[in-house]
């Protein structure tokens, strides 16, 4: 069997061992350490898997996720987030699936500031789940929410997608910063549009709560105050460049644990017990991101993308198909891979193409990370709906990926504007700079 | 047509894990390929992986080579410096004259000072950067007093040392977050090449540019696993001897200063920036401020015969 | 007997995780005291290398207690539609699997550890030695192999057992 055969053959298997219930990170790691074995040799397979295994685990950048999810975790134990919810629910709670509204700005800002939909879906899932099950949301509507609010920070800058995207094309970064802001407005009001025909379909879904006097409005705003604080200082501080988006991590995490101690709603026991929660959630997201790492040294010794390229090249399809094939490409490959893993892997190989086509980069840059994000998110093995699932132990895997679908369809409507009006992607870095 | 395909064709992974447009590729990946490949006709080839494909992120590239993952790998000694403790010396300010290339001042130390540094793999090219320039936001640089409480990311323990000396307040952080980092005033600059301009974009955030302080410069290595080179046929390794070495080391400083060269250029030409070129007057207070630190670190390393021969004493 | 052995492989989980939450913890400190101390032109030296290191704990501390809780995400998209013997020799399959990626991961970074003490290996400001790090992983990788062995026979020969109760 030649080399591609192997890549596609470790695919398929991946996916049968999936189907059979095998650990989503232990299933990536026995195809991309037997994959690389055989391609490279076992010694080479044992060194990726010690190299990646530590060089992830030791992180700068992902030291992020298991501070967001202490933050989250503490925001809940000490009651702070149902205060959040209490005020969301007095302001908005009248209207049908309101909830899940607010919910997907909040999980769009938060992406947004901390360039990470996988820290956003666990964040926010900590806090938002159980507070719109409070509510009496449907868990569908409410994790397809958090699962999918997330990919909208990565439009909106500063996102670490378009960073990577800039480097690995020559592309200016603050151009990609401007040209997500259109796609991002746009996908938000497609994700509201969607959860305001979910529950006018089945109001149960996001059932509307009574309308509340000024009166209670203001006291439900009151007790949010603290939290609302936490989370000012935490983008103030980012913008005033007192600390870098990771640090906020860290600023917001010690806030919510001081706030929580000075109130007396957080006891030393709570704290050390939301700290091992969180180490515990970790331990999942970390294992399936380094799994998915040992699945992209085999797809490149597999050559999996030059293959795939000279294959769409070699249809000579003109610019539309073109474009069409590469982006549905990514949404198949994004289900495997870590979304920046996969940048890395197939850029060099499509971009060529693409500008060979005379296709706009910064254009092609936006369609490329809202497909990125959409893999992430795409049945039957999305990451992102995984790490869902890992702050959602209770609620079923088929029940998440249903939930997923509406914005998951949303997404894709997106995709298809931004197609056919580039204009939409372009026109403000086009105006703003030159 | 027939191809004459060779019998025996041996491809050579190299591990890059810089995108492929960055400078290595031309400079170090590619010549090394086309001269194997001229010279073996075609039985021996390079064949780079860009991106950090096998494997992520520069620090475990030595570690690559050894363990076979990649036969090939180029990498920076800053990223494992307790590695590298005398090769670290090429970086320091005013380590290397500044008219001496930095890959000459190298290979004259390889041997016997620095060999100890690379075991279990051939170096095939040991360069240096251009020397290291001020990469400011709104803050332009023209003595060390305008350096007082200013945040500056630097990389590595001795470059923290340097910021330090010279009144500024250093900072560690991953090089890809240097972007927002500038943009939001996290920090105030950079201690680094000018190819960082162009490479990490840094030239859409950064607005003043100082050039001719001693900052010192970058060193880089490209090595290959020993076994492997050993491994191969005496006439394979005889191409390598041939191609490896100082030949390959200049055409990668040669690229690395033009790469830098075209970055200053493109940032001279843009109207919002401030560009100051010390003169050596100017210079002379800010080797003042780091003398100390140098002259501690070679100490501390017991380097002092390795500086001389870099300086060609 | 049985019961001694899960007692005490239940104590060296939490004894893990609880190096994982106290490591978070540290992580914590150590940001705010870098950030606030940044702000007054004196920052934490060497606060990358503790955030670092620390993570080795942070990530890996905990994996034994998150086998323990059932916390490895699977597909369970067919488990309704499959018997339950076939279900029950994948749960012990998956568990046998997961302590053999374990152990590898273990093996593969002991064997690096030997590199990093060869080549002097050590975090750039502090210089705290790599190979420490790559040991401590390999003792949390241990263990939660053995954890998942444990897991393994339990889900084997005592179905009930097998996940902590209440989760
Ligand atoms: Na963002
Ligand atoms: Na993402």
């Amino acid at each position: 069997m030649n080399e591609g055969g192997i890549g596609l053959s470790g695919l398929l298997i991946l996916l049968v061992l999936l189907a059979l219930r095998v650990p989503v990170a232990f299933a990536m790691f026995l195809v991309g350490f037997f994959g690389i074995a055989i391609l490279n040799g076992l010694p080479s397979a044992m060194s990726l898997l010690a190299s990646e295994a530590f060089t992830l685990g030791t992180s700068p950048e992902l030291v992020v996720i298991p501070l967001f999810i202490l933050m989250g975790n503490v925001a809940s134990a000490s009651g702070m987030s149902r205060r959040l919810y209490d005020a969301a629910y007095a302001a908005i709670g009248h209207v049908r699936g309101g909830l899940a509204s607010a919910t997907v700005i909040g999980c769009g800002g938060f992406a947004a500031l901390s360039g990470s939909s996988v820290a956003s879906a666990l964040t926010m899932g900590k806090v938002a789940l159980a507070e719109m099950q409070r509510f009496n949301y449907d868990p569908r509507l409410s994790t397809g929410v958090v699962a999918a609010g997330g990919t909208l920070g990565i439009l909106i800058p500063p996102s670490t997608g378009f960073v990577i995207y800039a480097i690995l094309t020559e592309q200016s970064i603050g151009r990609l910063f401007i040209a997500g802001i259109l796609p991002g407005l746009l996908l938000l009001a497609l994700f509201v549009t969607a959860i305001s025909l979910i529950c006018w379909w089945r109001p149960e879904m996001g059932p509307a709560g009574e309308r509340r006097p000024l009166g209670a409005k203001l006291r439900a705003l009151a007790g949010a105050v603290p939290i609302l604080g936490v989370i000012l200082v935490s983008i103030g501080g980012i913008y005033a460049g007192l600390f870098s988006p990771v640090e906020a991590a860290a600023v917001g995490a010690g806030l919510v644990i001081a706030l929580g101690a000075l109130s007396g709603n957080l006891t030393l026991a709570q704290l050390w017990s939301a700290s091992k929660d969180s180490v515990a959630t970790t331990a999942t997201v970390m294992l399936i991101l380094i799994g998915a790492h040992m699945i992209s040294p085999f797809l490149a010794l597999a050559h999996v993308s030059t293959i795939v390229g000279s294959f769409i090249e070699g249809l000579g399809l003109g610019v539309t198909g073109t474009l069409v094939m590469i982006l549905a490409l990514y949404l198949v490959l994004g289900c495997f891979l870590e979304g920046f893993a996969m940048l890395v892997l197939t850029l060099p190989i499509f971009f060529p193409i693409v500008t060979a086509l005379g296709i706009d980069p910064i254009w092609f840059g936006v369609l490329v990370v809202l497909t990125l994000e959409m893999g992430l998110i795409s049945p039957p093995v999305g990451i992102n709906v995984f790490i869902v699932k890992s702050v959602a132990p209770d609620v079923p895997l088929g029940q998440i990926f249903r939930g997923v679908l509406p914005f998951w369809a949303m997404m894709l409507v997106a995709l298809a504007i931004l197609i056919a009006f580039p204009q939409i992607s372009l026109v403000l870095p086009n105006s703003m700079f030159d | 047509a027939v191809t004459a395909l060779p019998v025996f064709a041996e491809e050579l992974k190299f591990a890059n894990f810089t995108p492929p447009f960055h400078t290595i590729n031309k400079s170090v990946i590619e010549k090394l390929d086309s001269e194997l490949s001229a010279r073996t006709g075609g039985e021996l080839r390079v064949r780079g992986y860009h991106g950090g494909e096998l494997g992520s992120g520069p620090v475990e590239q030595y570690v690559r080579a050894v363990q076979g993952v990649a036969d090939i790998v180029w990498g920076l000694p800053g990223y494992t410096s307790s590695q590298f403790r005398k090769t670290m010396i090429a970086e320091l300010p005013g380590a290397i004259p500044p008219e001496k290339p930095g890959y000459e001042a190298l290979w004259a130390a390889y041997d016997p000072h620095l060999k100890d540094e690379f075991p279990a793999t051939k170096p095939l090219a040991l360069w240096t950067s251009e020397p290291n320039i001020f990469i400011m936001r709104n803050k332009v640089i023209r003595t060390p007093a305008d350096l007082a409480g200013l945040k500056v990311r630097v990389a590595g323990a001795t470059a923290a040392e340097v910021a330090e000396a010279l009144g500024a307040t250093p900072v560690q952080m991953p090089i890809n977050q240097v972007y927002n980092a500038l943009q939001t005033g996290l920090i105030d600059g950079v201690i680094t090449g000018a190819s960082t301009l162009t490479d990490f974009k840094l030239d859409e955030v950064a607005d003043a540019i100082t050039t001719g302080a001693p900052l010192g410069r970058i060193a880089f290595y490209t090595v290959m696993n020993l076994a492997k080179y050993e491994s191969l046929p005496a006439e394979h390794r005889a191409a390598i001897d041939a191609v490896a070495g100082i030949p390959l080391s200049k055409s990668a400083e040669d690229a690395w200063y033009a790469a830098a060269d075209a970055a200053l250029d493109a940032a001279r030409a843009d109207a919002r920036n401030t560009v100051v070129d010390l003169t050596p007057e100017e210079a002379a207070p800010f080797a003042e401020a780091v003398r100390g630190v140098v002259e501690a670190y070679v100490k501390s390393v017991g380097g002092e015969a390795a500086l001389a021969a870099m300086r060609g004493e | 007997m049985y019961r001694a052995i899960r007692r005490a492989a239940d104590g060296l989980i939490e004894l893990c995780a609880g190096l994982g939450a106290l490591g978070l913890m540290v992580e914590v400190a150590v940001v705010i005291v870098d950030v606030v101390g940044r702000a007054f032109g004196h920052p934490l030296y060497g606060s990358q290398d503790i955030i670092t290191m620390t993570m080795v704990f942070v990530v890996f501390g905990a994996m034994a207690l998150c086998d323990r809780r059932g916390g490895h995400i699977a597909v369970d998209l067919l488990e309704p539609r499959l018997p339950a013997a076939l279900n029950r020799a994948i749960d012990v399959l998956s568990a046998l699997l997961g302590a053999a990626i374990f152990v590898t991961l273990a093996w593969a970074v002991y064997e690096s550890a030997k590199l990093s003490v060869m080549l002097n290996l050590s975090t750039n400001l502090l210089n705290l030695p790599k190979a420490w790090f790559q040991w401590a992983l390999c003792a949390l990788a241990l263990v939660t192999a053995l954890a998942m062995l444990l897991r393994a026979f339990e889900a084997a020969v005592r179905p009930s057992a097998a996940r902590e109760p209440g989760r």
